[in-house]
């Protein structure tokens, strides 16, 4: 059988080849940028070492969280705003109205999805008569335009990009004069647009100057019948320019927003001005331009403002009521407060089930106050006048009572810490 | 987010984990999501910078909750503009951050406190530094390693003034710098190794094209990976060690941190944290 050897020497060889073919293959099939290289450049015939495999442990909270929040009082709905990147940042719209219950509440609609373009979506608002819903992206700078029935994976039908300066927080829709106002935190601005703006269309105005008293912007409400504008500052300050972040080639002045995609010129080295100052609510004049000085402040260690975020304005009362992330409560100030002016009301407390509240809002036809509890994820609805530390009448939540505090946003960096054996997370 | 915090979770932490503390509340100062996080084990003290405000704040390496910061760098000396990263040198006792805005790099004594200025600047035509957004210094080798708009810039640790960099790494073979993702560098000191995320870029693929591509991390399409890079590698050249973007390795983003002693490398991103133990990484020889 002098045949055989040679046929399972061929078979051998074959198997052999096939394997060495299937292990090169399985070494640069996710390294083609090695392969061109070694093509292209023989200098560089580096085949990198592939060290593909799963993760050996994961941490992330998979639990929907609430951050801007507005009622559609009409139709009887919430919009609130998830920005948790591990949960899928969507837009949540659930009733107003449910019998109370403790357990995960499924929302009407969703609107997430790759098409949908979110980004980190920070700041909603509405326009029930236009049936518009505004959505402001944090990190990418864009402000999205949907049906108000939107649901699903579907795109903005209008989008302001690149215009407005990255890092956007609050968005508020004044009805009566049509327009939308936009703060930015990275350079301490207030943008206003026509509510039919265009794409790419430039602001109508814009608020930004040393001497407009923003300091960090978060949240904003405008009153049309007062023309006030009302925004809470966390107190981080520098000194910027007017038209400071505007996006305008590569001599624009947007380095200091921190968009690292986005040209702008260099700027010389020179005194800083950062400071920080106490967290505020400042009050400017709605039809504000430029580098206006602002109507009032309130301000002071009396004011317990701390960590303000999501903004209104009580329709009844004219109170005007604060989201204070940083102690866990709402705080409730005299329309008219100025200074180091005391909340006339707060609600906190172990009932409130409030934990890093940032939106706040109310439904004026049943009379109900809305808060956007982040940390517990939760929205808890109470009495428009509630005060104290006073249960809520019902909350929507997204995960069990049971299931740890929202504690990682979006990851800005992470370090390990050899002595204590810790992962740091800033977030 | 609902304020700004930093969480810290034990390194063997899995799934929805409780942290081990929260450094969050006004006392502590920080603004927005820090971008960066610097530890310095050895005087154990953690160093995190407000752009906003224009500082860099150090605090006690166990701070915990609603804690101030132990010293503050700040004022008009500083000359500090929208400071968002910080990188510490325990052995020498300095402080570094990249400054974005201004093309530079600003040294100062790890101990400064207020209104101080730079110890040393490193800026200018010859450093190459074109939009810096991460420093990070080997006070064992004496390396200052920098993520500019389109390259990882290698200096001398010591380098001041207007400095050449004595390595390179960029182009397209590397897919480093800012516009590729690149958010980090992160510089294993025994093993001599520098480690960042990358992207190569297919074929024909223009910017424009990519534009409703990017995520949140400004990542612009192409294939992701973290890249392990030797020192002494300079130019165009690939990697020496990659961790593809796959739909098994689920990179979740591109900010890093070692953990040499346990072999892991930790990813961060995309509201994650992804732990890759790695030890091939952190061998001390090839």
């Amino acid at each position: 059988m002098p045949g055989r050897p040679d046929r399972a020497r061929i078979q051998w060889s074959v198997v052999a080849a096939i394997l060495l073919t299937v292990t090169c293959w399985m070494q640069t099939r996710h390294w083609s940028g090695a392969a061109v290289a070694q093509e292209a450049n023989k200098t560089s015939e580096r085949r990198p070492l592939v060290l593909d495999r799963a993760p050996a442990r994961n941490i992330a909270d998979p639990n929907p969280v609430f951050r801007a929040i507005v009622i559609d009082a009409e139709h009887g709905e919430v919009f609130m705003a998830n920005d948790k990147e591990s949960a899928g940042t969507s837009i949540l719209v659930y009733p107003t109205q449910f019998p109370p219950t403790n357990r995960i509440m499924e929302p009407r609609r969703r609107i997430a999805g790759p098409k949908t373009d979110l980004g980190m979506v920070c700041g909603l608002a509405l326009s029930v008569e236009h049936g518009e819903m505004y959505s402001v992206s944090g990190e990418t700078g864009t402000l999205n335009v949907y049906p108000l029935d939107a649901r699903g994976n579907v795109g903005p039908g209008r989008q302001l990009r690149g215009v407005i300066p990255r890092a956007s927080a609050g968005v508020f829709l004044d009805v009566k004069n049509d327009e939308l106002f936009i703060t930015t935190e990275h350079v301490n601005r207030i943008s206003v647009y026509p509510r039919t703006f265009q794409q790419d269309q430039e602001p109508l105005r814009y608020i930004q100057g040393p001497t407009t008293g923003l300091a960090d912007p978060h949240g904003i409400y405008v009153d049309s019948e007062t023309n006030e504008i009302f925004v809470s500052n966390h107190g981080n300050w520098r000194k910027t320019e007017t038209g400071e972040g505007e996006v305008r080639g590569p001599d624009s002045l947007t380095r200091t927003s921190l968009g690292y995609n986005i040209p702008g010129r260099a700027l010389p080295l020179a005194p800083s001005t950062g400071k920080f100052l106490p967290p505020s609510i400042t009050v400017h004049s709605r039809t504000a331009s430029g580098n206006a000085a602002l109507l009032r402040m309130i301000q002071g260690p009396h004011t317990l403002l701390n960590l303000p975020d999501g903004l209104y304005r009580d329709p009844v009362s004219g109170e005007i009521i604060v989201a204070n992330t940083g102690d866990d409560s709402v705080l409730f100030f005299d329309k008219d407060a100025s200074g180091d002016a005391a909340p006339v009301r707060v609600l906190k407390g172990t009932a409130t089930k409030l934990k890093g509240p940032a939106g706040v809002s109310i439904d004026a036809k049943r009379n109900e106050l809305w808060v956007a509890s982040w940390d517990g994820h939760i929205a808890g609805v109470f009495p428009r006048t509630a005060n104290g530390n006073v249960a809520p009448l019902r909350v929507i939540r997204t995960a069990a009572e049971s299931a740890p505090l929202a504690s990682m946003g979006r990851i800005g960096a992470v370090a390990y810490d050899p002595k204590r054996k810790e992962i740091l997370a800033p977030n | 987010m609902s304020q700004p915090r930093i969480s810290a979770y034990a390194s063997l932490a899995n799934g929805n984990a409780l942290p081990t503390r929260v450094i969050q509340g006004a006392k502590t100062l920080q603004a927005r999501t820090s971008h960066y996080i610097a530890v310095d084990a050895v005087h154990d003290e953690l160093a995190v910078p407000n752009p906003f405000a224009q500082a860099i704040l150090f605090f006690r390496g166990g701070a915990n909750g609603n804690e101030a910061p132990i010293r503050i760098i700040q004022g008009p000396k500083t000359l500090l503009n929208a400071p968002d990263n910080v990188a510490v040198d325990p052995v020498h006792r300095e402080v570094f951050t990249a400054s974005f805005p201004t093309d530079s790099i600003l040294v100062f004594r790890g101990d400064a406190s207020g209104d101080v200025e730079p110890v040393r600047i490193l800026h200018g035509p010859n450093t190459k530094l074109d939009r810096p957004i991460r420093v990070e210094v080997d006070p064992m080798n004496n390396v200052l390693a920098v993520v500019t708009d389109h390259a990882i810039l290698v200096f001398n640790r010591t380098d001041k003034g207007d400095a050449a960099p004595k390595w390179v790494i960029s182009g397209p073979k590397t897919g480093v710098g800012t516009r590729f993702g690149t958010r980090d560098v992160r510089l294993f000191s025994v093993g001599k190794k520098i480690i960042a995320g990358a992207a190569i870029r297919g074929p024909g693929t223009t910017r424009s094209a990519e534009r409703n591509e990017e995520d949140g991390e400004g990542r612009r399409g192409g294939q992701r990976f973290i890249g392990v890079w030797k020192y002494g590698d300079n130019g165009d050249i690939a990697p020496w060690a990659v961790l593809n973007a796959t739909p098994i390795t689920k990179i979740p983003g591109s900010r890093l941190a070692l953990n040499p002693e346990g072999g892991d490398l930790v990813v961060g991103g995309d509201g994650q944290v992804s732990v890759y133990h790695l030890p091939e990484i952190f061998q001390q020889r090839d």
